[in-house]
């Protein structure tokens, strides 16, 4: 499974939901699959999605908010899980999509083979689900319906260095529109 | 700055629609942070990019933000003020200890310190330094930027070496 292929089971499955999304290609993608008001794409900033995520999950206690979020750019902010797990907001649901590289940046390696970013997860709090191809992601999405995060969904993806457009709103809009939509 | 001008500072803030206070703590803003704590109003992040995402969130969710820091995290930060904050014009108030401000302070601060009021410049970011004669003032300047949409910091230098 790619990256592209899994941002399109997730974004069907999930419907209207807010989705905070890592800069680079998951990002891109997550524009051209399922551009909506309610997505923030944080263009800049690496690795601060799952923080971003954070700080809307806190406040709108009654929204799920999805994060999707790379290898790369969580290794880049380990902490946040520390205070994700201290905080444990129920409405945060937290996708790694882990190809074991900074595909956006040229495919340089990160570390994730080596260590277990979901296991680091566990051990601050979060629940946590591994994924490896296109069935298991179908299973979990179901499970954590009805489940309170934090939940951290680690899904295994191949390199794919064939990205999609860039982000064409401009960062000013996409703020409004995402100000406007989650009330 | 005192303690009792610290404490009424936190409450200025609390008490004018700031709902959030986000950051890593600093020696020279102990007793605001101190305040915070005890009003439970207060978020420790383990990083100061991590705080100002939070506080980011916070604020898109329509929630104002105050992020407290010292100026060496402020020197972390330059990238996500400028490529988050500055770039979708998301209003928060950063309130900074500026270490290094007397030449006599710890090694560590001297040279940060000596660039501070230079790199507020470089990346645009309004500011003013309080001080218990005008933090009035000043924090009242702080809040009108935020309705205006705009960033900004306040200051507080460390007078003394202990």
């Amino acid at each position: 499974m790619n990256r592209k292929e899994a941002i399109q089971i997730i974004s069907d499955r999930i419907g209207d939901e807010i989705i905070v999304s890592a800069n680079g290609f998951i990002g891109r993608d997550l524009f051209e699959i399922n551009d909506k008001e309610n997505n923030f794409y944080m263009i800049g900033s690496m690795g601060l999605s799952s923080s971003i995520g954070l700080g809307i999950a806190l406040k709108k206690p009654k929204k799920r908010v999805y994060i999707f979020d790379g290898d790369g750019n969580i290794l880049m902010n380990l902490g946040s899980l520390a205070t994700i797990g201290y905080l444990k907001p129920r409405n945060f649901f937290h996708f790694i999509f882990d190809n074991n590289a900074h595909e956006s940046t040229g495919g340089q390696p990160t570390v994730s083979n080596s260590i277990k970013i979901q296991k680091i997860a566990k051990v601050t709090g979060y629940k946590i689900f591994e994924v490896r191809n296109h069935t298991e992601l179908q299973k979990v999405l179901t499970k954590i319906k009805n489940m309170s995060g934090p939940t951290m969904i680690h899904i295994k993806i191949e390199r794919n260095s064939k990205s999609s457009k860039r982000v064409k709103h401009d960062p000013i809009h996409i703020r409004d529109r995402f100000m406007r939509s989650i009330k | 700055m005192s303690e009792d001008f610290q404490r009424k500072i936190f409450d200025f803030f609390a008490k004018n629609k700031i709902e959030n206070f986000v950051g890593v703590p600093d020696s020279t803003l102990k007793h605001f942070i101190a305040r915070g704590l005890e009003q439970k109003k207060i978020l420790i992040a383990t990083r100061e990019e991590e705080a100002i995402g939070i506080a980011a969130g916070m604020t898109l969710s329509k929630s104002l933000s105050l992020v407290f820091m010292q100026n060496a995290g402020f020197a972390n930060s330059i990238s996500t003020i400028t490529s988050l904050i500055q770039l979708y014009s998301i209003p928060i108030i950063f309130l900074i200890g500026w270490r290094g401000y007397l030449p006599s302070d710890a090694p560590e601060h001297t040279k940060i310190g000596k660039i501070q009021p230079s790199l507020l410049k470089l990346i645009g970011l309004r500011s003013k330094i309080i001080m218990e004669k005008n933090w009035q003032n000043n924090c009242r300047w702080a809040l009108q930027q935020l309705r205006h949409n705009r960033s900004c910091a306040l200051i507080i230098r460390r007078l003394s070496n202990e």
